[in-house]
This record gives C-alpha cells, sequence and structure tokens, in this order.
C-alpha cells in the first residue's frame, strides 16, 4: 500500500495518476470499492486508487460506522491499493464535537497507515515529497 | 539542548515528541510538564490517554496549565545535564494564559510572557522538548478572539523555532527535521 497525503486540490491524484499511469488506475473517491469494481480491476490489472479517504471516512463516523476496523479489513483483501487522503488536521480545533471527532481519528488512521505503507509520499503544489 | 515539534491534530506528534524525549535524556530524569486543565469529559479522556501513552517511557508529571516558567520549582534538584522537560503543549498553555481573565490578554503580552517562561524552563533542564500545534491552515475565517490566538501562537511558534537548537515537523507519525542537524534517517 502507498499513501498519499496533502492538503486539497495540491494535485495528490495527478500525482499519482502520472506515477501509475492514467489508464491503469481504476479511482474511486470518497469510497471504498466494492466486489464487482475490484474484481473488474483485478481482471483488467488496474491499480486500485481510493482518492479522498477523508471523505469516506467521515460518511463512515455520520453513519456510526467503524472506519478504522473497515480499512483495516478491506487493506487485507486490497494490499497494494493507492490511499490517497486529504491532511485536515492544521487548523483550529473546531467547536464542533463531531468535526473534532473526524479530525483526531483521520489523523490516526493516517499514522496507522503510514506504519503500514510501503512508501509515503506527501504533496503540495503538485510536487511530491516522499517522507518514507 | 531546545527542540520543537510541531504537528497537526492526530499527527503522531505526542508519540513522536515522547520517544525523542526519552532518547535524549538517556539515563536521566524525565518530566513531563502537562499544560491541559481537566475539565470536561473529553479533556479527562484525553489526560487519560496521553497518561497511558506515557506510562512505562518514565516520566514524573508536572501540572503547569499557566506560568510554565514555575515548573523547574516542582522538580528535583539534579544538576541540569540530568533533567530532561517535555512541555505539551503550546496550544493549551496559549488558550490558558489568554482566556483566564474576564477578558482576553493582548496577543502580544501573552506571547511575550510564555516566550520569556520557556526561555527561563530551558536554563533548568539539560534538555527541553516542546510540543506545538499547527493550526494555521485551515483557511477558514474566525472571531476576533480566535484570531488573536492564533497571531499569539503563531507568534510564539516563530521565537520558539528561532530559539530551538533542532525544529521538527511530524506528519501521520513521520518526523521531518525542518531546522537543525540531519540525521542518518533523513540522509
Amino acid at each position: 500500500m502507498e499513501l498519499i497525503i496533502g492538503g486539497c486540490f495540491q494535485g495528490k491524484l495527478d500525482f499519482a495518476l502520472r506515477k501509475y499511469g492514467a489508464d491503469r488506475c481504476a479511482v474511486t473517491e470518497g469510497a471504498l470499492p466494492d466486489r464487482e469494481r475490484l474484481d473488474e480491476a483485478a481482471l483488467k490489472g488496474r491499480v486500485i486508487v481510493i482518492d479522498r479517504l477523508n471523505v469516506w471516512i467521515r460518511d463512515r463516523l455520520l453513519a456510526g460506522g467503524d472506519p478504522e476496523e473497515e480499512l483495516r479489513t478491506f487493506l487485507e483483501d486490497v494490499p497494494d491499493a493507492v490511499v490517497i487522503c486529504d491532511e485536515i488536521g492544521n487548523g483550529i480545533v473546531p467547536a464542533d464535537r463531531f468535526e473534532r471527532e473526524y479530525r483526531e481519528r483521520t489523523g490516526r488512521i493516517l499514522v496507522d497507515l503510514a506504519q503500514k505503507a510501503g512508501g509515503v509520499v506527501r504533496v503540495i503544489c503538485g510536487i511530491g515529497q516522499k517522507i518514507k | 539542548m531546545v527542540t520543537l515539534i510541531i504537528g497537526g491534530s492526530g499527527s503522531g506528534k505526542s508519540d513522536y515528541a515522547e520517544e525523542y524525549a526519552v532518547s535524549r535524556s538517556g539515563g536521566g530524569k524525565r518530566y513531563y510538564i502537562a499544560t491541559m486543565r481537566a475539565g470536561d469529559r473529553e479533556s479527562l479522556d484525553k489526560i487519560a490517554r496521553h497518561r497511558k501513552a506515557r506510562s512505562g517511557k518514565g516520566f514524573i508529571t508536572v501540572e503547569q496549565p499557566v506560568s510554565v516558567e514555575k515548573a523547574a520549582e516542582k522538580t528535583e534538584r539534579f544538576a541540569k545535564n540530568e533533567k530532561t522537560a517535555l512541555l505539551e503543549c503550546i496550544s493549551n498553555l496559549t488558550a490558558n494564559e489568554m482566556f483566564s481573565g474576564e477578558k482576553p490578554e493582548p496577543a502580544g503580552r501573552t506571547a511575550d510572557r510564555i516566550v520569556w517562561g520557556i526561555g527561563r524552563l530551558c536554563r533548568d533542564f539539560g534538555n527541553t522538548v516542546i510540543v506545538t500545534n499547527n493550526v494555521f491552515e485551515d483557511g477558514n475565517r474566525y472571531g476576533a478572539a480566535t484570531e488573536a490566538y492564533m497571531k499569539a501562537m503563531g507568534d510564539i511558534n516563530r521565537r520558539l523555532a528561532a530559539m530551538a537548537d533542532e525544529v521538527i515537523e511530524v506528519t501521520a507519525g513521520i518526523p521531518a527535521v525542518i531546522k537543525g542537524r540531519k540525521r542518518d534517517a533523513d540522509r
């Protein structure tokens, strides 16, 4: 698994598409691919790219899900996925309890993914820096 | 040696700072200067989580929500070289100092007092490790009090970074040295 992080609109997805070739990537935005998409990607030899993981985390939290556990299970199944996530922790701690939890849990999920990842890239102004 | 460690929420900066302080301290005494005021359930949970993460790492906790310069008086009289302080964190300290009175204190005065207090603290410990927060990149507009707080934090961070021998930014648990000596891991 490779992790790509950085602020929003910094060119993270473009970075991944350049690296792996746009026509070789199967991209989902704010969602984990379902079984059907995974099978299709496997058949065509595509790289699974999950863009905006933070949006998926937020949706799962709002739905009362367990994003940490769901992601762990998913990555056991798809260990070569490229995971892209916005950096959302560099701001004033929100007054709203849910917003605080969303930021904190997203941050901790990223720490965990970074530990497991084969590589971590941080993108700013379209430029990727390999930090692991 | 003075080290400033910066990161966002959930960036893993605290865990990294603890490991860093332990490795710096060698066999010396380790003090954790805690600035969070216990209030609601959430802050109690957070304090409990941090305490659990620290347990077994040999830190003595000193509660110092304001006036950090006084923390040294609460520690034992060992030679300076044998004492390491981990101060966590500037965002709580700044909020406590700024918003303790009836009216928020002007940003400049809060910043001056905190930087002075930490300067004093650094004279009493052989190693001072300071944790601060990146609160500057969410692009939101806030009211005057919060913007004054952000201004104070920015000012404090810049002055502490100037004072520090080493400044490390933590992203997703991964450290990057942004000031100071490059270590083997970064070469």
